[in-house]
């Protein structure tokens, strides 16, 4: 009998410690500390991921296929914590290229972000391509970034700029099979402003600290370029975006709305 | 009794050997996967809370008799690798070999306890990855209420004591156990669609259990509900706490040689989301029916049994994980 109250009492002790409260994670001096996090963007088109070569349908019976590129540019992302902060990661590393062709095989795109301030961050706002700001900095405004820009084709010329977007492959409609598709839109120098930002709320508090590298995975539904707020028709004319007024600012705000956090990771 | 005695100290012997040669053999292989983030070739492990938790494979034997065992538990699942309906699909393979025994402590109280040790495989895009080690022991105490005849009274309106009380066959047990974190928890490998590729949780969890069992020498009834509350593992992660109810119905043949226990059962684990720093991770709930069809077979003092069962329902991790089926065989020694 002796054996069997020690036993329960040791099982007592075992469900009392397992529904302890937890240690609070907001009490904890996180001032100077610095942390990272990894943006993990991954191109969908629908419900299905994204793949080179590959028919996809979309509105008004027309269907496209990417064939070479598939880029655009993510700029000037910042955080907001829980407390309302904003935190911008640090000019000079803000500016990135999401290439389909550094997709891991499981075809997603690493965004590596250092020395972020240790934080719960709720919300992630970043922009689609270059804002004017930067581009009339001018050429050594640009860092590094415009090499690399120009290496990867996201850059027309001095007087045209960047090109946000750079999608190029086939489509077919009602009277054309295979025809080229091209769709590169930017600010067109400064005559435009297609720069546009996207603010999403997080799924799950991002923990920023020294000792934890926190991912945030984002879908990008490329359909939403064509059949997204406005959808339109590759037979209107919209199999060649380039520096159109009336065009490049509809894929613009297309795109603002082609991304959402699908979850995060707390390392 | 003298017997007896030999026989207890014999099993703690062979309890504290094995116990000693599975933590000796604890090695524990994250995958072999380098964490870079930025590698090309990044693959994780997965896994479900689900796996982990035996619950609903049941704490003892058809006869509810006492008993000190070996068993092994053959798991498969599939694990979509990604957001995407087209996401490739990985599939797990979890090996559970368990020292379980029930052992009485009185007349009408008892002890399970379980040791198991994990080996899991996961195979993905041609690649196979193994994970192994001493997965979470557990320990429930149990208090049996037997019910029995009641007494009749002889002609003279006088009450014989001294005849022995007649059992009725029905049976109520209640259950308070804990599940220990004797097993790794690794916050790398649970960063995926499922986290359950673990050998252990990593956390001190508490059930309760509740039983009504039936039996008489011709067919016998089982059903145990048990609920397990969850702790938080040292990385901030919580496992859901987990409804298992289980029903089992079983049958005699007696033979010169043996009894055999043919049973079908049917078995319903409901899982809540999984809490990290104190919030909700999307899509970590589900709900799980499974049937499972079996046999015991009694020789003298062993029983020997083996089952099979296949998911009827489910939706775990939002559809992305799949248990595929599992099967279990088992040699106990009646005490």
């Amino acid at each position: 009998m002796k054996q069997l109250k020690y036993t329960l009492v040791l099982l007592l002790c075992a469900i009392i410690s397992s529904c302890s409260s937890d240690n609070d994670a907001t009490t904890e001096n996180l001032t100077g500390q610095k942390g990272s996090i990894a943006l993990k963007f991954d191109n969908g088109v629908g419900d299905q991921n994204f793949a080179f070569n590959t028919t996809y349908q979309k509105s008004n019976n027309e269907s496209f296929q990417l064939t070479t590129d598939l880029k655009y540019i993510i700029s000037n992302v910042r955080f907001k914590d829980q407390n309302g902060n904003e935190f911008a990661v640090p000019e000079g590393n803000n500016m990135f290229i999401i290439d389909q062709d550094d997709a891991n095989n499981a075809g997603e795109i690493f965004l590596n972000l250092d020395n972020i301030n240790a934080a719960n961050y709720t919300e992630i706002t970043f922009g689609i391509g270059v804002d004017q700001d930067k581009y009339t900095q001018g050429a050594t405004g640009q860092g590094n970034f415009l090499t690399l820009a120009q290496d990867k084709g996201m850059f027309w010329s001095w007087a045209s700029g960047y090109k946000f977007v750079r999608l190029d492959g086939i489509y077919t409609d009602a009277t054309t099979t295979n025809g080229a598709l091209a769709v590169h839109m930017g600010s067109v120098g400064t005559s435009l402003d297609n720069y546009k930002e996207v603010t999403l709320t997080l799924p799950n508090t991002v923990l920023v600290r020294t000792n934890k590298s926190p991912e945030i995975h984002i879908k990008a539904d490329i359909l939403k370029i064509f059949d997204g707020e406005t959808s339109v028709n590759f037979a209107d004319g919209y199999n060649q975006v380039h520096t159109d007024a009336t065009e490049t600012p509809i894929i613009a705000v297309n795109m603002q709305n082609m991304f959402t956090v699908h979850h995060v990771h707390n390392d | 009794m003298k017997d007896l005695q030999n026989f207890k100290y014999t099993l703690l012997g062979f309890i504290s050997l094995m116990a000693t040669s599975v933590f000796g053999m604890h090695k524990i292989e994250p995958c072999g996967h380098t964490h870079n983030k930025f590698s090309p070739l990044e693959i994780k492990c997965d896994l479900c809370g689900c796996t982990t938790t035996s619950g609903s494979f049941g704490f003892g034997t058809l006869s509810n008799a006492n008993f000190v065992g070996l068993r092994y538990i053959n798991q498969t699942f599939e694990s979509k690798n990604g957001i995407y309906s087209n996401s490739p699909v990985s599939k797990e393979t979890i090996n559970t070999y368990q020292l379980w025994a029930q052992i009485p402590v009185k007349k009408v109280f008892m002890l399970s306890v379980n040791l198991p040790y994990q080996d899991l495989n996961r195979e993905f895009q041609g690649k196979s990855q193994q994970l192994n080690g001493l997965g979470d022991a557990s320990i429930v105490g149990w208090y049996k209420h037997v019910f029995y005849k009641k007494k009749t009274e002889n002609k003279d309106k006088t009450i014989d004591y001294n005849t022995t009380k007649v059992a009725t066959g029905h049976s109520l047990q209640f259950g308070l156990g804990a599940k220990l974190p004797t097993g790794t928890f690794e916050q790398e490998l649970s960063n995926n669609v499922n986290p359950g590729f673990q050998v252990g949780t990593g956390s001190l969890d508490a059930m309760l259990s509740l039983g009504y069992n039936y039996g008489s020498n011709k067919f016998g009834i089982n059903t145990l509900a048990t609920y397990y509350f969850k702790g938080e593992n040292k990385n901030n992660y919580q496992f859901g706490n987990q409804l298992s109810l289980s029903t089992k119905a079983f049958t005699v043949f007696k033979t010169s040689k043996m009894n055999i226990m043919p049973f079908l059962g049917f078995s319903h684990d409901t899982f809540k989301e999984i809490t990290q720093y104190n919030e909700t991770l999307k899509d970590t709930n589900g709900t799980l029916t499974t049937g499972t069809i079996g046999s015991e077979f009694v020789v003298k003092q062993f029983i020997f049994g083996a089952n099979y069962a296949l998911p009827l329902s489910q939706d775990l991790f939002g559809g992305n994980v799949t248990s595929k089926s599992r099967f279990s065989v088992y040699v106990n020694l009646a005490l």
